[in-house]
């Protein structure tokens, strides 16, 4: 089952590496930032064409207003994405990033699909993108999954580094567990910290079985194991 | 081999593929950038080792990380150069269109039909003309193609100033058209659809309102030179976003998903020369055809540009060897 946004994709090295997918909140606002940066450029080029239209020529000056402000409406975003950091500014701010859905930077031609079929998605109000995000596996507006493209997070969440539960004695789980259980329990140990005593305790005591308690004393039990597992392995 | 002892074995190479990556991600060259595709790969090992032996999300989200930053410049892609983007217009844009000739007739037909069928209504029932035009651009036609002595020349020049301010008003207006038209394919094809439809009515009412009340010399010797180039840009602009509707209502062997994929990728080796047709005639139209030549002229080299066009469209790309399918 899945819990988390994490999705796995195979290289071609043989290894499996986890994209951290981005939801429509953390894009939302990344949007948010860059729409800010548009609204701003136009200004400024708005600014610099009047004054050009009144000292120099006003001709001109409407062409290159005209002009730029058709740059910036389609390239902004085409221009950043396809650009070293696969980022809008405000992905950047956001920690966000375009990939191809392999984990490869995305090419120029992804970048201009994916922004123009944007204004598609942007329709009424980017309902129609937010309703492909939210029911698409991995958060893929029409012009993502047009260009083959998703979101990632670059830095993985902030994970605070615990203390191994030193005090508590290793002791091997009462009967052999496959893979998968063992990691659960691992993970289990790992990521206890983030949560309240008793969530700790109502995910310990649906193992009851294994651990042969329940309450405070099934938490430490699993931290037990999982130290054993770690140990072991 | 516990988790410590794992670390500490490896934690050097981390650190050398960190750095080189670092580097790389600011723009500096590393002494020992060669050095980035094996490291990667023992990297890529060592994450494979970690997560089999569960040493636990702290290290392996760590090398997780670190072969993504890694892949990224492995793999990255090459940006196109001077030579792929001669190749796209002398062979592949030429040879997108004529693979996609079922769909240039369709984009044809709905853009020219509403177009004729105004064109003809200027005769039969001129009031759909005002059914389709505002006031407001029955005025502007009146002004720029009317029955009277002055040019329309110099009513265009009031509004927008200079040449280069019509040449700017054109990209701005007209290859913002041709984008929409084909992001609207997204929509299965209607976007794409709706908007042949409107701009063949919008237009062919415009025509058909000079062919009614104004002057209809003034109006075939100002479009006569970028007519090729626009009218087939916007019609190409049509047939891309058409690809990418098609691509997703018929979606052949593949999975939906990669049709759709597939189907954008082809639709834009149409749009990227729609686009620069259409920016060609922005050219011509702000800079070319405002100028007061003799209409013999302009006919002569509005015929010339469709010929041109033309044979461009047909002729271009065939090879005697093809080894692409």
């Amino acid at each position: 089952m899945k819990i988390d946004t994490l999705q796995t994709v195979e290289l071609a090295e043989g290894v499996e590496i986890r994209l951290p997918m981005a939801g429509p909140a953390a894009r939302s606002l990344a949007w948010l930032i860059d729409i800010l940066i548009i609204a701003g450029s136009i200004l400024i080029l708005i600014l610099f064409t009047t004054l050009l239209g009144v000292f120099a020529d006003s001709g001109i000056a409407t062409g290159i207003y005209m002009i730029g402000s058709f740059f910036i409406y389609w390239f902004y975003f085409v221009f950043f994405e396809n650009g070293k950091h696969g980022a809008t500014p405000g992905k950047r701010t956001l920690g966000l990033r375009v990939v191809q859905t392999s984990g490869t930077p995305i090419t120029f031609t992804q970048a201009i699909i994916r922004n123009f079929i944007r204004a598609i998605d942007s329709l009424p109000f980017y309902l129609i993108g937010l309703t492909a995000c939210t029911s698409t596996r991995r958060f893929q507006r029409l012009g993502d999954l047009a260009a083959n493209t998703v979101v990632i997070y670059t830095k993985s969440e902030h994970r605070p580094s615990l203390p191994p539960h030193e005090d508590l004695k290793a002791l091997p789980p009462p009967v052999p567990l496959t893979r998968e259980e063992q990691l659960a329990i691992v993970t289990f140990t790992e990521r206890a910290a983030l949560w309240s005593d008793e969530r700790k305790i109502e995910l310990a005591n649906h193992l009851a079985p294994l651990t042969g308690a329940t309450g405070p004393a099934a938490v430490d039990r699993l931290f037990s194991i999982g130290r054993w597992l770690q140990k072991s392995s | 081999m516990n988790r410590k002892q794992f670390e500490k074995e490896n934690q050097s190479r981390w650190e050398e593929l960190s750095r080189i990556l670092h580097q790389l991600d600011e723009g500096q060259s590393p002494v020992d950038a060669d050095k980035l595709p094996s490291l990667f790969r023992q990297v890529c090992n060592d994450l494979a080792l970690a997560q089999y032996r569960m040493y636990g999300i702290r290290l392996c989200d760590r090398l997780n990380q670190l072969v993504i930053a890694g892949y990224k410049h492995v793999y990255h892609t090459v940006n196109a150069s001077f030579e792929t983007f001669l190749h796209y217009f002398a062979v592949e844009f030429p040879r997108n269109v004529r693979r996609e000739w079922r769909l240039f007739i369709l984009a044809l037909l709905l853009f020219w039909a509403p177009f004729g069928a105004l064109i003809l209504s200027a005769y039969v029932n001129p009031q759909w003309l005002q059914a389709v035009l505002a006031p407001e651009s029955m005025e502007m036609v009146e002004g720029m193609y009317g029955k009277g002595e002055r040019s329309q020349i110099e009513y265009v020049r009031d509004r927008f100033g200079s040449n280069f301010a019509m040449f700017g008003f054109y990209i701005f207006n007209n290859v913002r058209i041709a984008f929409i038209t084909f992001a609207g394919g997204i929509l299965c094809g209607l976007g794409t659809m709706f908007f042949l439809l409107f701009n063949g009515t919008f237009i062919g009412a415009v025509f058909g309102y000079v062919h009614f009340a104004g002057d209809t010399e003034k109006l075939y010797t100002f479009v006569a030179g970028h007519s090729a180039f626009e009218l087939t840009g916007i019609i190409l602009a049509g047939v891309a976003g058409l690809r990418l509707g098609l691509s997703i209502i018929k979606s052949t062997r593949f999975s939906r998903k990669h049709a759709l994929a597939k189907g954008a990728r082809e639709a834009v080796g149409i749009l990227y020369g729609a686009a620069t047709l259409i920016i060609l005639a922005a050219f011509i139209e702000g800079f070319w055809s405002p100028q007061p030549f003799d209409p013999s002229l302009k006919y002569a080299v509005g015929i010339f540009f469709w010929v041109l066009l033309a044979l461009y469209l047909f002729l271009a790309g065939h090879r005697r060897h093809s080894h692409e399918t």
